[in-house]
């Protein structure tokens, strides 16, 4: 029974050359997580927060200058929090906008997420489908096609004076750039929605059922706590997205209100203020950073997208 | 090879573990381990979950090191010799069957690594699958398609075609029933002998390791705490641990006082008859198992006796179990239905043989 | 079933149904602007004309500006999901000191507003001294399309059984080896989403691109420029264009995964 001979008997190291290749092994198993992070970290670094420390480096520079790194003043801040002066109103729309946005979504998605989880079954894959793709239909086409459906003789116009009556002026209005949220941020709450819901096990409704529990009692003692990681998600990320929303109230809002990313545009464009712009961006970015950053340390991602 | 010829021509070791430990941050897995696996032997180490067998088999198969001591393989160290540069193979408890090729392309993985041509391949892995008792329609099958015992079978084939030194097994049959998980022991048994491999198994079941192997390592919180064949792990267990892992038994504890042995929990002298000289010792733990314990006549009919009350029997199929209250003590007595003669309630007084009982360390 | 519950699942497809309409109802107009033949949109569309279609596709203009956002989808494609694919293993395969954190940093730039990432991308090139072109605007699509992608493959990562890569290195397999048999293959229905998911992302992309492109010009940018001066029916009929581009390739795409995931579950026999 030993005339077998090792199959790599010739590639088999002896004891010195294993000595030479042992030490690093070890080191090398903890790093290959790291090793595989790189590329994406390098991404993070340049593309992410590099930019960011640039707009913190900007923001206390001298306005209407580019001297960046060279001068240091806080006048920029004075500016906007001056209250003879109207920004902070930009920052009131756009923190307004977003909650109403976030409430309004999680009444408007949390019937599809439950459909999606629970009632379509098989159609379940096919729905989603239909929900994500206009995220890559830019949102631009898609609200400039709300202005045609909304306008003076447009679709709903044109139609409702067919029946000899006519179409509401609601373009050009805050409440239209609000439906303009709801309507680009829709996709963002309904699938972490989903991933909540999906992370509820379907015996335990049975188990609370079986309990006696009645169909409300059901959602608020078990579904909607074992939800809420996803739910939470959704409603951090529309919110966060509709505070730096722009195209709503350019599109379809006609201007009728600035909103924060607005002005920080017009700072950094017309204005050509780019220390002032960037005082703006780092207080939206700090309002934005915070929320998330609380909202992601209290999250198992482990647990949420790989249902472990 | 029968025990007699082992013990006086000994194998060669062909895996030697020296002062082998694993410890992941304060904790160890594993307690200094020393160990000679012999040339062509089928190795069971059995334990309860938690007690490290996994982690001393992943360190065996080269997948963690060991934080000291030495692995060697026929006399060079392996330590750091990472898995694939190892004559070894490891059938996992998942099996690892790669789900996105044929039953075929599985088996002929290893030899597609070593670059064997196709022709050669699919020769060989007919070969496999013949030896492994499937049909050589089963090559081009979907894996992810096969029933439990069929990929427990490309398993085999697939660290078979590998054509190791040294084959481990992760409990790769802990998801079979129970039937078919007989049958595969079996199956495996008998592939060892064909195969001449060493077989290196880890279990919880000591069930499962008796009927397969030439030597059984019992494993408690990451030490080896007994080795030996079935034989002697069944009729002389080392530790009352080792004795309770081999299934249900009776075990007390016993006192040395004025000359006289008594057992803790039963009122009076018992005349604990023992099997070696226990004068010395102060303290003993006594096994007795079940199928060694009856129901006596009158005192003296066995070497110990005691009064006690049936409170239960069960089933267990050809035989009946009893417990007896024995004042504050439960003793299992396993009888043959023939002697099974007692009711619940019944007063019974229980005997056993002083050569059946077993001392172990207290 | 019972009877509420019937009720309350008739109401919530009937409420799916209700926003779904909502949803492809602008694009809906949209495609009825395009097809209009006067210039001005009036409803209803008094006579039809595939007029600015073929205008469109003449406009030499147009197929500039195509051919910028095809070039900077395609290499953000390439480049996501070779970075993405190697996040993803760090994110949900390999067990690592640093991982929480890592997942979080990847979060972030989703968690982000992209007009404001936007103007801060514009900031940085400005600070270090780069010029802005299509070119930089690839590196600004890659910096939010990077952590999404990651996100699609690491779900597919979750559901990949470590030990398949152990047993194919215990078998004596390299490391490349191990990566070309085993895993890229198995992972490769989420490397096949994640390039769809990037390559469309980049496409219908607008915030990234309105700062980054400097004077070149995307789809979605050069639709944005005629829809807030110059309006003609060629921007929606070029918008329903772009649309129908994005869904060709879904479609197709959509059609590859199917087949690369019944071709992994049904092996030929």
């Amino acid at each position: 029974m030993s005339e077998l001979t090792l199959p790599h008997a010739e590639e088999r190291p002896t004891g010195t050359r294993l000595e030479a290749r042992s030490t690093p092994a070890a080191r090398k198993k903890v790093s290959r997580g790291l090793l595989s992070s790189l590329p994406v970290l390098v991404v993070l670094l340049l593309g992410f927060l590099a930019p960011l420390a640039t707009v913190a480096a900007y923001a206390f520079a001298t306005p209407r200058t580019f001297d960046v790194f060279r001068s240091f003043t806080l006048i920029n801040f004075e500016t906007i929090f001056d209250p003879a002066n109207t920004v902070w109103m930009s920052f009131a729309w756009s923190l307004g906008f977003a909650a109403a946005t976030v409430v309004v979504l999680a009444i408007v998605a949390y019937p599809i997420a439950w459909g999606l989880a629970r009632v379509f079954g098989r159609w379940a894959g096919f729905v989603s489908v239909l929900f994500v793709f206009p995220l890559f239909v830019s949102e631009n086409v898609r609200l400039y096609g709300w202005t045609l459906f909304f306008i003076k003789n447009g679709v709903l116009d044109g139609t409702l004076k067919l029946l000899g009556g006519a179409g509401p002026e609601v373009l050009y209005t805050p409440g239209i750039t609000l439906f303009g949220m709801v309507y680009v941020y829709l996709p963002f709450m309904l699938f972490p929605m989903v991933l909540g819901l999906a992370m509820v096990p379907k015996e335990l409704v049975e188990a609370a059922r079986d309990l006696g529990a009645s169909r409300l009692m059901i959602w608020r003692e078990v579904e909607l706590p074992l939800a809420m990681p996803g739910i939470m998600i959704g409603m951090l990320l529309t919110f966060v997205l509709a505070v730096g929303a722009v195209a709503e109230s350019k599109i379809l809002g006609g201007q009728s209100v600035i909103v924060a990313t607005h002005d920080i545009e017009i700072a950094f464009t017309y204005a050509q203020n780019w220390p002032l712009g960037s005082a703006l961006a780092l207080i939206l970015t700090i309002i934005v950073g915070a929320l998330s950053l609380i909202a992601l340390t209290k999250l198992d991602l482990d647990r949420i997208l790989g249902r472990r | 090879m029968t025990a007699a010829a082992l013990a006086q021509n000994p194998p060669k070791p062909i895996l030697q573990l020296v002062g082998v430990r694993k410890t992941f941050g304060d904790f160890a897995a594993v307690e200094r381990i020393d160990l000679d696996i012999r040339d062509g032997e089928f190795l069971t180490i059995v334990g309860p979950s938690g007690s490290g067998k996994t982690t001393l088999l992943r360190m065996l198969a080269g997948m963690e090191a060991p934080s000291d001591g030495e692995i060697s393989l026929k006399g060079i160290r392996i330590n750091d010799m990472p898995p694939s540069q190892r004559p070894t193979c490891l059938v996992f408890q998942s099996l690892a069957l790669f789900p996105h090729k044929t039953v075929g392309e599985n088996i002929e993985f290893p030899l597609k690594v070593k670059g064997v041509a196709p022709a050669a391949r699919k020769q060989r892995a007919l070969e496999l699958l013949r030896l492994v008792r499937l049909p050589e329609t089963h090559y081009g099958k979907n894996v992810m398609k096969c029933s439990g015992g069929e990929r427990q079978r490309v398993a085999l084939a697939r660290a078979l075609a590998y054509d190791p030194e040294v084959l481990f097994f992760d409990e790769p049959l802990s998801a079979l029933d129970y039937k078919l998980r007989k049958v595969m022991e079996k199956e495996l048994k008998d592939l060892h002998r064909e195969s001449g491999k060493t077989f290196i198994y880890i279990t919880h079941s000591l069930e499962e390791a008796m009927v397969m192997s030439d030597r059984i390592g019992v494993m408690q919180s990451g030490r080896l705490v007994q080795v030996g064949t079935p034989e002697e792990i069944y009729t002389r267990p080392s530790t009352k641990f080792v004795s309770e892992f081999m299934g249900e038994v009776n075990v007390f504890d016993a006192a040395h006082e004025n000359g006289v042995w008594r057992i803790d929990g039963v009122e009076g002298p018992a005349n604990l008859a023992l099997p070696t000289a226990m004068t010395s010792a102060q303290k003993a733990a006594v096994v007795v198992r079940p199928e060694f314990m009856r129901f006596v006549d009158a005192p003296g009919g066995a070497d110990n006796c005691l009064k006690g009350v049936v409170f239960n029997q069960y089933s267990l199929g050809s035989r009946i179990q009893y417990q007896v209250r024995v004042a504050e003590k439960t003793f299992l007595l396993e009888l043959s239905r023939a002697n099974a003669r007692k009711a619940e309630g019944d007063e019974a007084l229980i005997g056993w043989d002083a050569r059946d009982a077993i001392v172990v360390e207290a | 079933m019972n009877q509420s519950v019937r009720r309350s699942n008739a109401f919530i497809w009937t409420w799916t149904i209700f926003v779904l309409v909502l949803v492809y109802l602008p694009i809906a107009c949209g495609a009825l602007a395009g097809l209009s033949k006067s210039r001005y949109f009036g409803f209803p569309v008094a006579a039809w004309s595939t007029d600015w279609w073929s205008r469109a596709i003449d406009s030499f203009e147009v197929q500039q500006i195509v051919k910028t956002s095809v070039a900077i989808a395609l290499i953000v494609t390439v480049v996501a999901v070779i970075v993405a694919f190697f996040g993803a293993l760090a994110f949900a395969r390999y067990d690592w000191k640093g991982r929480r954190l890592y997942q979080k940093l990847v979060l972030l730039p989703i968690f982000f507003p992209q007009p404001v990432l936007g103007l801060a991308l514009l900031l940085w090139m400005n600070a270090v001294g780069i010029q802005p072109t299509w070119q930089t605007a690839i590196f600004a699509h890659l910096v939010w399309i990077v952590p999404v992608v990651t996100l699609v493959i690491a779900i597919q990562v979750y559901g990949f059984d470590p030990t398949l890569e152990e047993a194919a290195a215990d078998l004596g397999a390299g490391r490349l080896f191990v990566l070309r048999e085993i895993t890229l293959p198995i992972l490769w229905p989420g490397v096949w989403s994640g390039a769809l998911f990037a390559f469309l992302l980049s496409w219908g992309n607008f915030p990234l691109s309105l700062y980054t492109t400097g004077a070149d010009s995307t789809v979605p940018e050069w639709l944005y420029a005629k829809m807030v001066a110059g309006y003609t029916p060629m921007v929606p009929a070029i918008g329903t264009m772009s649309t129908l581009a994005a869904a060709t390739l879904l479609l197709t795409g959509g059609l590859i995964l199917a087949l690369l995931r019944w071709r992994a579950g049904k092996v030929a026999a």
